[in-house]
């Protein structure tokens, strides 16, 4: 055991940690140059290499001789990178003893940097500090106070931070030799009970669900019998193995490394993230702390663009949430797009892959509602509510109150924003809980903002309105009461369901303004007057009109071309099919994303 | 019912808006006749192999055609001996129904009394003008080559050399133009009479410089009121002045609508020969190729020089029929349901009722058609009426046929 190292590399997105990983292990030998086909092996789904982001997990594992001559296995375990899995990260962060913490020597520490380092901190990783990027001409401007920066938050050494260039192959054998020397060893007795935590599980459609785990006592081995305390059920283990480049079947492993096991297991849903894995015949004694049950925090409704798709809809998000068991859905349905699902998600950027994915790996054409959270609704008879669907909120005369979720964020920008981002967090209904400077231009900045306010386009915003600079982070934190209210849409007076919105009363009159003005653009001319109104209850809080058409029609006729002619019917005729119908008005799909599109 | 038309490709100068086949390089017409009456010996001869065995319901070859149409480019740079050899061509084929109209396009830029008096002797009795407009501003914004005063010559000149039958091409929507200079161009064109006039909007066709110059911004196109309060007082003008509008963009004096034209309109037969000419003959649209060069290989491979051509089945011919119809004098409902079995105002329900309290539609003795301001809407109309058809008959309106017939080769 005392030859096996555990860590995980937390970075900034675009940092480097893709490029770090690959390196270290092409030095060690897991890969050669020539299997750097697509550098960046570790995020092998071709969405994560797109975006640049790491979705799901992934851990291999390397042998590294010391300078000393010492053979060492070294288990690197990769983390997600996006706020909306920092769940997954603290998962994955407690299968390690250490973390190398990457800063880009031009760019600085950002948010997620280090809210990633405090759980690690919390959770007693060893930290090594690597500057990578060094290389950089512009890296000589700003490295000095990179450096600063970086021993500011885990009050080090200057000794202790390594100078790094990933893509340039400098300071790899420092990272390998500070690996061994600085990480400890893992502890643990591989003759008491299984004591395994799961940190990650993917589908595979032969084997069922492969369960990514480290083991922290006992040995897990092939044909035992096994528990899943969480959820309390037992499996058979049929196979146990270690990850290389592609998994490498060992039969058993034991207390200090990671590895895989398959057990028959048919649903992802099945094994959940941060659970412990024990033998039910000699159980450990507690099970590992900090399992916390993924809860879907964004919802968005999911619709075919053509009714007549729902079943092959239904179809792909099951197998989708084979292989992704934080998506939820049910089926729910709308006057204004029919039958579809009501998903749950972790976050925007979860729901944007969802999406994503089902265009392009499940060739679905969908039409998806604009994001809402869940609220808690307290009845007048007290009784208790969960409303992740705007037009299901009860009548305002049965709600006592309505609480709604909300966030601590934190958010890292250079100090000549402060004022754009108070700005910004304040009329987002946010309050400010703090800020420390993190050097004389960089400041860290703490608020408590309702997820509601943040989930439309509230990072967009961040980003725009600072150039790019700044960094967000976040965690959930609380329920709280709030003033809300449901603004329904009426087209020529009827209520389209799917675009109704809870909001705050305060923001209701200004919301319904910019949402019934965007929908006159974004809803084409009819043969009629349209009238489009924003309301809350009976009373009308905004009201725009769309002019009827006046005029469509193609005068040409080319010589006789009568083809090219119906050619031109057809084309217009496409455009009407991808429409939904309300009463008499035709509405684009887009229309049902508008709120997205509004500025403020 | 059923015509003839030939394209001749070519222009002193394009019209910038203008998305005709057509190129500036008069000097090869003379190749071009000569290679025009090769195609009209192949197209017949291969009408002649295709329906010896078969029933000639719809043969163009036993009928007597009731038209002639000779459009482009500018068939009025055809020397009227030219002109000769096409049409001896022509005759030595196909016959022609008494009174049977023959239209040729002209250029009023392009015209002489001796010229017009020659296409007479020759049998063209029925002459078009493209004249578009009498405001130079506007006419140098189109890169006419006539001018107003011209116009006005070339219908002097027709009515000189005795030409009974003459229409005139009226463009509205420009961007230089105001409601007053339409209006002016409406008051000069009616001052000359013309038997029977075209109007057209501007329409931005991809591919034209019209069009680039749309892209770079350099124009600015009309809001659509304008342009709808424009047509409309093109209908009100041209009706109040005893002109019946019998489709979309034409209006005839009672008697003079256009025979070729109707073929159209009315899903008859016409033989089409020249580049990129537009034919339908049995149930079969054809279209010739978009290139001078290329055509006249084909034809002097002893090919037939089609781009594509595409086969209307029943369903086809359906919704065709109905959107055919409705841009031009309607559908005669009683008729359409014996053939297609799908009755048009049923199949409407509600639509029909609510169209016609709208004052969109009329319909009088069977025949559903729209009004005036029916066709400011005949796109949307078209569309819906054509989803109504699709939901009675149960037939999809698709488009099968892998030929792209918008063909810019």
């Amino acid at each position: 055991m005392n030859t096996y190292r555990n860590f995980c590399i937390i970075a900034h997105i675009d940092h480097g940690k893709s490029t770090l990983a690959d390196r270290l292990l092409e030095t060690t030998g897991r890969v050669t140059q020539r299997e750097m086909v697509y550098n960046q092996i570790l995020d092998d789904n071709p969405l994560e290499q797109e975006r640049g982001i790491t979705i799901k997990l992934h851990a291999i594992q390397m042998e590294y001789i010391s300078k000393a001559g010492q053979s060492y296995k070294l288990n690197l375990i990769d983390t997600p990178g996006h706020v909306d899995f920092s769940y997954e990260v603290s998962r994955s962060l407690s299968a390690c003893e250490g973390a190398l913490l990457v800063v880009d020597a031009t760019q600085g520490v950002e948010a997620q940097t280090i809210s990633n380092l405090y759980m690690a901190i919390e959770q007693g990783l060893e930290i090594i500090p690597v500057i990578n990027k060094i290389d950089l001409p512009s890296a000589v401007t700003t490295i000095d106070g990179v450096k600063k920066q970086v021993m500011d938050l885990l009050g080090c050494k200057e000794e202790d931070m390594i100078m790094a260039s990933a893509k340039a192959g400098i300071g790899i054998e420092e990272i390998l030799e500070a690996v061994v020397d600085r990480i400890p060893a893992p502890t643990g007795d591989p003759d008491k009970p299984l004591r395994a935590l799961i940190y990650d599980s993917i589908f595979d459609a032969y084997r069922g669900v492969i369960v990514n785990v480290r083991v922290f006592d006992g040995t897990l081995r092939e044909k035992d019998k096994i528990l899943f305390m969480q959820t309390g059920q037992v499996y058979e283990v049929d196979e146990v193995g270690i990850l290389h480049m592609k998994r490498h079947r060992t039969n058993e492993i034991t207390a200090g490394n990671v590895g895989y096991f398959t057990a028959a297991i048919r649903k992802l849903h099945d094994t959940k993230v941060g659970d412990t894995v024990t033998n039910p015949g000699r159980p450990c004694e507690s099970a590992i702390e900090g399992f916390r049950e993924v809860k879907p925090m964004v919802f968005s409704g999911i619709y075919p663009a053509d009714s007549d798709d729902f079943e092959d809809l239904r179809d792909a998000l099951s197998k989708l949430s084979l292989n992704d068991s934080a998506l939820s859905f049910e089926p729910e349905s709308s006057t204004a797009l029919g039958f579809g699902f009501r998903c749950g998600f972790l976050g925007l950027l979860h729901m944007e892959i969802v999406q994503e994915r089902l265009e392009r790996e499940f060739n679905q054409v969908i039409v998806n509602t604009v994001p809402n959270v869940r609220y808690r609704v307290i009845k007048t008879d007290g009784e208790e509510l969960w409303v992740d669907n705007p037009a299901q909120l009860p009548n305002p005369g049965v709600i006592d109150e309505i609480q709604e979720p909300y966030i601590k964020a934190q958010i890292i920008a250079p100090t000549e924003y402060i004022g754009t981002v108070m700005k910004l967090c304040i009329d987002r209904r946010g309050v400010m809980l703090g800020q420390t400077y993190l050097s004389e231009t960089r400041v860290d900045m703490a608020f408590e903002l309702p997820l509601g306010e943040v989930v439309f386009d509230f990072y967009d915003k961040l980003k725009s309105s600072t150039r790019g600079y700044a960094s967000l982070d976040y965690d959930y934190s609380d329920y709280k009461v709030g003033d809300l209210v449901r603004l329904d849409v009426l087209l020529n007076g009827e209520q389209v369901d799917a675009l109704s919105s809870i909001v705050h009363r305060a923001k209701a009159h200004e919301w319904g303004k910019k949402l019934t003005g965007k929908l006159k653009e974004l809803i084409p001319r009819q043969m009629f007057e349209v009238a489009i109104q924003a309301a809350i209850g009976a009373k009308i809080v905004a009201r725009d009109t769309i002019a009827a058409m006046r005029k469509n029609v193609l005068a040409k006729c080319y010589g006789g071309d009568i083809s090219r002619k119906r050619k031109l019917i057809e084309k217009q005729k496409e455009g009407k099919k991808r429409m939904k119908q309300v009463g008499r008005v035709e509405i684009p799909q887009e229309a049902f994303l508008a709120v997205l599109s509004i500025d403020d | 019912m059923s015509g003839i038309y030939l394209h001749i490709p070519f222009c002193e100068k394009k019209c910038s808006y203008c998305d005709f086949y057509s190129i500036e390089s008069t000097p090869l017409m003379e190749t071009f006749v000569t290679t025009l009456i090769k195609e009209i010996h192949l197209r017949h001869s291969s009408l002649v192999t295709r329906h010896s065995s078969l029933v000639t319901r719809h043969s163009s070859l036993v009928t007597r055609h009731s038209s002639l149409f000779l459009g482009g480019g500018t068939p009025s740079l055809l020397l009227p001996s030219q002109l000769e050899r096409i049409l001896t061509a022509i005759r030595s084929h196909w016959e022609f129904e008494d009174g049977a109209e023959w239209t040729m396009e002209c250029n009023p830029g392009t015209v002489t009394l001796e010229k017009l008096r020659a296409y007479r002797e020759l049998g063209i009795n029925r002459l078009s003008f493209g004249v578009q407009s009498f405001n130079a501003s506007e006419l140098a914004f189109l890169e006419r080559i006539h001018t107003a005063e011209e116009a006005e010559q070339a219908m002097e000149l027709a009515r000189a050399a005795g030409f009974t039958n003459v229409n005139m091409d009226l463009m509205f929507a420009l961007p230089p133009q105001t409601m007053e200079s339409l209006d002016n161009n409406i008051t000069r064109m009616l001052a000359l009479e013309p038997d029977h006039i075209s109007a057209y909007s501007l329409i931005y066709e991809h591919g034209t410089p019209l069009y680039a110059q749309l892209q770079k911004g350099l124009v600015t196109p009309h809001e659509e009121e304008l342009d709808a309060e424009m047509y409309a007082h093109v209908m009100q003008r041209l009706t109040s002045a005893g002109y019946v509008q019998y489709e979309v963009s034409n209006f005839a004096k009672p008697g003079m609508q256009c025979k070729h034209n109707l073929l159209y309109w009315h899903a008859q037969q016409y033989v089409a020969m020249g580049p990129s000419a537009h034919g339908y003959v049995d149930d079969v649209r054809y279209w010739n190729i978009r290139s001078l060069a290329a055509w006249t290989q084909h034809v002097n491979d002893g090919l037939l020089p089609e781009a594509n051509r595409e086969t209307l089945g029943r369903t086809e011919r359906m919704f065709e029929r109905a959107f055919l119809g409705l841009r031009a004098d309607g559908i005669d409902v009683v008729d359409y349901a014996a053939e297609f079995g799908v009755n048009v105002i049923e199949a409407l329900g509600n639509d029909a009722r609510i169209w016609l309290e709208e004052g969109l539609i009329t319909i009088v003795h069977d025949r559903l058609a729209l009004t005036s301001a029916g066709y400011q809407l005949c796109d949307e109309l078209t569309l819906r009426t054509i989803s109504a058809i699709e939901r009675v008959s149960g037939e999809q309106w698709k488009d099968d046929s892998a030929a792209d017939p918008i063909d810019h080769a």
